[in-house]
């Protein structure tokens, strides 16, 4: 029950964090932006809207937008951010249920016979290997090493220089994952940025509804994730936390041009350096 | 069963152990099954081969001394040869089953040294007897029976760097032939080596158990990194198949690293994850190349750059590869996902508890087992996305008949449901693997209280929202229309191709030296050769030299054994 509560709250509020970073972004750049609300404006309007699919698509195109929701949704559902059942997700299994719907949701848009679409699963797919590596050592090195790999037993009881560095090599994950500047960019189908928007590019009306709101989601989800390394408890804590990531997320986007494709991997590799690193603390740490 | 003879040594001994279970199982599955996918064939001379290499491969592992075990091994080898050879009239097939047999016969060589240094220590060739004396074992011969070991089952699962046959010799042959080489002898080779070092010469060193845990991860890296470069399906295939060999070496070292610290629980969990993985990746990749058969009969080609759009025809076929897609990509809730994730956690588990230096290669194991996780998600999107979704990239090889259903779907259907019933209910397989486990190290592994309920807890919603769409599509209508291209007419040679999804990873790795270890392999073949040729010499046809040569041999052993 506390799950379902959870789940919804949190997808409840997803379009709210979109439109209210929206809005941050515009302020930034001198312009008034839209409403904070707009996400949920938009999401209503395409969801009574006609979806249209490429002539001849599998039903693999089809399902992709409802299991990236439901992945989405799922990974909400297991934070733990109240006290209750956890279910049985570990931090290794959470890992697995994002591969699903990055699996599922590259091999719609190979399904769709456009280059554009292909190209964004090729991308995908390539920075997604590259940071799988870094996101699970981050994990597993903050499941206390081992002891308890639950979700549940990830929050640090001091925040120290391990942690800093973890939180230092997630930042570099969630602007992958939340497609951002300098990785890639939300606001332009552009093909020589398009990542994450290139998989949506075929999607339309209702279709394309559900692919928005599992990003919404799934950018809140990584948030969270994120917030539970950062010291503090509580759900004021972690709200605050969410909230100062989501400013600097956005401030790194206004500030920063977007890299060269070819230059994302050493982003990713510095992630991938700050994780090991921290882990590397850890061990020593606790090593008796 | 015991068959004695005049010579001691050569005693032939079988019986069934529990370690031998879970490879018997596979191996009667997949053999049940490729059988099933064969019958339209109807080539009797193929099958009877076939049915015979499946009777090899049980006395392998039904083997109890070692001459049994040779013997057996040595034919399993021969008769593999024989179905890699099947299309002997083309040149590139018979020097694959050169390749093949070179390295096999050496590999069997170190086996069977490695066996009988074992058996002189023991003083009886029977295994019983040698695993009760194991530990008396002085270290200089232990690590000796540990190096060859190492090259004669490592060569033959396809462990780096002895791996480079594989991807020659399975593509060559029938898919069913690859189905039953990669899917189950791989796996008799993993059995080979897990009957020595949990058995036959335990307790492993410390330093053995890390370099398999290490062996292990470079190989998994290695194989999905070539086969994300390779875009014809079955070699493809064969280099997961080194990929998920590693995967399952790496479980293995485990398993030998915590024996040796003395933590038995965590070595038994790993030695369930080893022995999962091993009976998924047969599972899956039977499948798969059964799936490719499919596609290289009806398309004419395995070339991925050739293919596409296989769905809208091969309809029983395009689900059935999906499942074996999934699977060996790790993706609940399929089976390779369950043994992932079981490895996975006896990797934390040792994190958690070990010397400095053992954690430090199982957090280096740990990364690499997750670049690989999400390496192979990359190349089976390349595959399934590029050959089967889509629309066919060449119309020589467009299918233009729908499929029906038939022993070759049959055969698959048994492998695919398998693939799915042990990813939903894992307990079916971990709980005698457990009692396996228990019964060969001699302590109950670590609980996992999490495994039942966990594919459901990971996959119900996804599906649930699968299913959702799929429901609301039917009410709502999903208008088709054409493919969004600029303006440009739509056509076939738009979209993607294989090459171009997998060059991104190709030029971001292009900083390894992947054709090291063939450069090497083909320099010392081209030095084995000078050397044969060398030798030719002795043979001058003369047989009064030849006699000269036996009274020579036999005075040496005569001095040798005084």
């Amino acid at each position: 029950m506390a799950l379902l509560v959870q789940m919804v709250l949190i997808a409840g509020l997803a379009p709210l964090l979109q439109g209210a970073m929206r809005r941050l972004r515009a302020r930034l750049q001198g312009r008034p932006g839209a409403s904070v609300l707009q996400p949920y404006r938009d999401l209503i309007k395409l969801w009574r809207k006609e979806a249209l699919l490429p002539e001849g698509v599998s039903i693999v195109a089809l399902c992709a937008p409802g299991i990236a929701l439901g992945v989405a949704l799922a990974f909400a559902a297991v934070l733990p951010l109240i006290r209750g059942p956890l279910g049985s997700v570990d931090v290794i299994a959470l890992a697995f249920l994002l591969a699903l719907g990055r699996f599922v949701v590259t091999l719609a848009a190979l399904d769709m016979r456009s280059a554009f679409t292909g190209m964004a699963a090729s991308r995908e797919m390539t920075f997604a290997s590259l940071a799988e590596p870094t996101l699970l050592i981050v994990l597993v090195g903050a499941a206390a090493l081992g002891k308890d790999v639950t979700l549940g037993g990830m929050r640090p009881h001091s925040f120290g220089a391990a942690d800093a560095l973890a939180v230092a090599a997630l930042f570099l994950i969630l602007l992958l994952e939340t497609a951002r500047v300098p990785i890639d960019n939300q606001e332009t189908h552009y093909e020589l940025t398009m990542i994450h928007e290139g998989l949506s590019l075929e999607y339309s009306g209702w279709h394309l509804a559900l692919m928005q709101f599992a990003a919404y989601v799934r950018q809140l989800d990584f948030l969270l994730l994120a917030a539970l390394f950062l010291p503090g408890s509580g759900l004021f804590a972690i709200a605050g936390w969410v909230a100062a990531l989501a400013v600097a997320i956005t401030a790194v986007e206004t500030a920063f041009a977007k890299v060269r494709l070819f230059e994302v991997p050493q982003l990713l590799t510095t992630a991938f350096i700050l994780a090991v690193t921290s882990i590397g603390l850890r061990i020593a740490g606790i090593m008796p | 069963m015991t068959v004695e003879s005049s010579l001691p040594f050569l005693r032939l001994e079988f019986g069934f152990t529990a370690l031998a279970f879970p490879f018997l199982a596979l191996l009667a599955i997949v053999s049940c099954a490729v059988v099933v996918w064969s019958l339209p064939r109807r080539d009797a001379a193929e099958l009877m081969l076939l049915i015979a290499f499946a009777l090899a491969m049980s006395g392998v592992l039904a083997a109890r001394s070692v001459a049994a075990f040779f013997l057996a091994w040595e034919a399993m080898s021969l008769i593999s040869a024989f179905l890699v050879a099947a299309q002997h009239e083309r040149r590139v097939v018979r020097r694959a089953t050169l390749t093949y047999l070179i390295v096999a016969q050496g590999g069997a060589l170190c086996v069977l040294v490695a066996l009988c240094i074992l058996a002189g220590q023991a003083g009886s060739p029977s295994f019983s007897v040698i695993a009760a004396s194991a530990g008396s074992l002085p270290p200089p011969l232990r690590n000796a029976v540990f190096a060859l070991a190492f090259l004669g089952f490592g060569s033959k699962a396809g462990l780096l760097p002895l791996h480079f046959w594989l991807p020659r010799a399975h593509p060559v042959a029938p898919a069913n032939a690859s189905a039953m080489l990669s899917g189950v002898m791989l796996k008799v080779a993993i059995y080979g080596l897990c009957l020595t070092t949990l058995e036959l010469a335990a307790p492993a060193p410390l330093a053995w158990g890390l370099a398999l845990t290490l062996l292990g991860t470079v190989s998994a890296i290695a194989g999905v990194l070539y086969a994300l470069l390779e875009h014809d399906l079955k070699r493809l295939l064969a280099y997961h198949s080194v990929e998920n060999v590693g995967i399952v070496a790496l479980g293995l070292g485990v398993a030998l690293t915590a024996r040796t610290l003395g933590d038995i629980p965590l070595a038994s969990l790993a030695l369930i994850a080893a022995l999962f993985h091993t009976i998924n990746h047969g599972l899956f990749k039977a499948l798969l190349f059964l799936g490719s058969g499919v596609v290289g009969e009806r398309a004419g080609t395995v070339d991925l750059e050739r293919l596409g759009g296989l769905w809208e025809r091969l309809v029983w076929t395009a689900p059935l590869f999906l499942v074996g897609c999934m699977s060996i990509a790790g993706l609940p809730p399929f089976n390779g996902f369950i043994s992932e994730w079981v490895t996975f956690r006896s990797l934390l588990a040792g994190v958690a508890g070990s010397p400095l230096a053992v954690r430090a290669v199982l957090v280096a194991a740990l990364a690499g087992l997750a670049l690989t996780g999400g390496l192979a998600a990359a190349c089976f999107v390349k595959v399934f996305g590029v050959a089967f979704l889509g629309r066919s990239r060449d119309l020589r090889h467009a299918l233009t008949e729908r499929e029906r259903f038939g022993p070759e779907p049959a055969g698959m259907s048994i492998l695919a449901g398998l693939c799915m019933l042990l990813g939903i209910v894992p307990l079916l397989a971990v709980t005698p693997l457990a009692s396996v486990a228990t019964t060969t190290l001699g302590a109950v592994p670590l609980a996992l209280p999490m495994l039942s309920a966990l594919p459901v807890s990971v996959a119900a919603l996804p599906f649930a929202g699968a299913l959702a769409v799929v429901l609301i599509a039917t009410r709502r209508r999903v208008r088709g229309v054409p493919t969004w291209t600029c303006g440009s007419p739509v056509t076939a040679a738009a979209q993607y191709t294989a090459t171009a999804f997998a060059r991104p990873l190709e030029i971001i790795f292009a900083f390894l030296p992947f054709g090291l270890v063939d450069d090497v392999a083909r320099r010392f073949a081209a030095g084995m050769l000078r050397l044969t040729r060398r030798s030719r010499a002795l043979q001058s046809g003369s047989l009064r030299l030849y006699l000269a040569y036996a009274m020579a041999a036999f005075m040496i052993v005569v001095v040798a054994a005084r």
